[in-house]
């Protein structure tokens, strides 16, 4: 091997690649705030007993589901300022693409969570003169929202790691980053090396706590 | 709205879309077959009696499902070749980088699979006096890949989907001539919307069809 190995290219420009990592994590929380609350709202319209609700939400649902990501994203930046007329910073179309891509996974999430709340607590509901609004605020919500923990944290540490492809329409995140100062500094081995590094100390420790709640709560239904 | 619509220019395109789509679902294809022996391979050694063997697996597989598959690509595409001193062209970086993903999302498919293979059939094969590759082969194998099978085909549909991430290395697929095309015709709605709905009807059926699997393979275990 005639490479040389020279972290210092990296490390002289940490500061670029920080930089990099704050615009992914607000691309991460801000699409986890929009799947998490508007992945519930979808999964009572899925789950709705009206067809003409309920059909239009699930194919929602499974066009995020059924296609690349890479192509949700470069739609949503090439076609909605065309087809509507918005032209939005690109940090906050990138919000928006993953925003609905997590509310479209999340949905699935809460929907199985939903249909494992016991029939008899929405009976008990009705029983004791609750709204409907009040039974889904009060006994579904609680009980979903709990249940689905696990794979709304996964689903979150899966569009952190999605992410990465908005690099590809040119939003400065940790990976556009990591691509310029690898191609500026010559030195792709020790680039990309410490971005997936950065990647992965910030999905091991989440993806680990995953699997520590979901053994603790196997022990627990036992 | 300030643009029309003209999705009549499609049909121009349909035999390049068809040349791609081609190229993505060979790619598919052969990292499946590629990934899924990989991922037995790891989910074996993830069971290992040799802790350091089980520590390597598992970093392997860590490693992989932590960081974006963008990043996996990109390393193998502009860092292996520097290691290794050979030219990759960007159909080996992109076989290399998708099949060590459908291995590691896989190993983990065949590890909870295998641990759903009761231990009382490995004493079984003991107290029978099994030699260890009959154990593997003919007990234990069958039961971990019969159990696996539904998440393995999710795997599959997984992996086609992460396929469209190659042409940011400049292979030809579907996704890649679809973005072409669109930037040739000034047409991003029309050849985007097609290209979308082309991995849709391919990825929707097979999710159903996963589902429908899974179902039954839940009545036959339970049986």
């Amino acid at each position: 091997m005639d490479y040389i190995l020279d972290l210092g290219a990296v490390t002289r420009n940490m500061d670029q690649l920080w930089q990099g990592l704050g615009v992914t994590l607000l691309l991460t929380l801000a699409a986890n705030a929009i799947g998490i609350v508007a992945g519930f709202g979808l999964a009572l319209l899925v789950l709705n007993r009206l067809a003409i609700i309920r059909i239009p939400a699930m194919l929602f649902v499974e066009f995020f589901r059924c296609t690349p990501a890479l192509i949700q994203i470069v739609w949503f930046f090439y076609c909605v300022p065309m087809l509507f007329n918005v032209f939005l910073d690109p940090i906050t179309m990138g919000i928006l693409a993953l925003g609905l891509n997590l509310t479209a996974f999340n949905a699935e999430a809460y929907r199985a969570a939903i249909q494992g709340v016991p029939r008899e607590h929405l009976d008990a509901g009705i029983a004791l003169g609750l709204s409907p609004a009040q039974r889904i605020l009060n006994i579904v919500l609680p009980q979903a929202l709990r249940n689905s923990v696990p794979v709304l944290l996964t689903n979150g540490i899966g569009i952190f790691q999605q992410s990465a492809l908005v690099a590809i329409v040119g939003v400065a995140d940790l990976m556009y980053q990591g691509k310029t100062l690898a191609t500026e500094t010559y030195r792709p081995i020790e680039t990309f090396t410490v971005v997936a590094l950065i990647y992965l100390a910030i999905s091991f420790p989440v993806s680990q706590f995953v699997g520590w709640l979901e053994r603790r709560r196997g022990y627990a239904v036992r | 709205m300030t643009m029309t619509l003209d999705f009549a220019i499609l049909p121009r395109f349909a035999d390049a879309l068809a040349l791609g789509l081609w190229t993505t679902l060979k790619l598919t294809a052969l990292c499946i077959i590629l990934g899924v022996g990989l991922g037995f391979l790891i989910g074996l050694a993830r069971s290992s009696r040799s802790a350091l063997i089980r520590a390597i697996a598992g970093t392997f597989v860590e490693f992989f499902r932590g960081t974006p598959v963008l990043i996996q690509l990109f390393w193998i595409f502009f860092c292996l070749p520097l290691i290794l001193g050979v030219e990759l062209s960007n159909f080996v970086s992109a076989t290399i980088a998708l099949t060590l993903y459908m291995g590691a999302i896989s190993s983990e498919t065949f590890r909870s699979s295998l641990k759903a293979v009761g231990a009382e059939q490995m004493d079984a094969c003991i107290a029978l006096g099994l030699p260890r590759r009959a154990q593997i082969l003919n007990v234990i194998l069958p039961q971990a890949v019969l159990r696996a099978i539904p998440t393995l085909l999710s795997n599959c549909i997984s992996l086609f989907k992460e396929s469209a991430l190659v042409s940011a290395v400049g292979m030809a697929d579907l996704m890649f001539i679809g973005q072409n095309i669109s930037n040739n015709t000034a047409r991003p709605v029309e050849v985007l919307t097609a290209v979308a709905l082309i991995y849709f009807t391919i990825a929707f059926p097979l999710t159903r069809a996963v589902t429908l699997i899974e179902k039954r393979m839940l009545r036959k275990l339970a049986a």
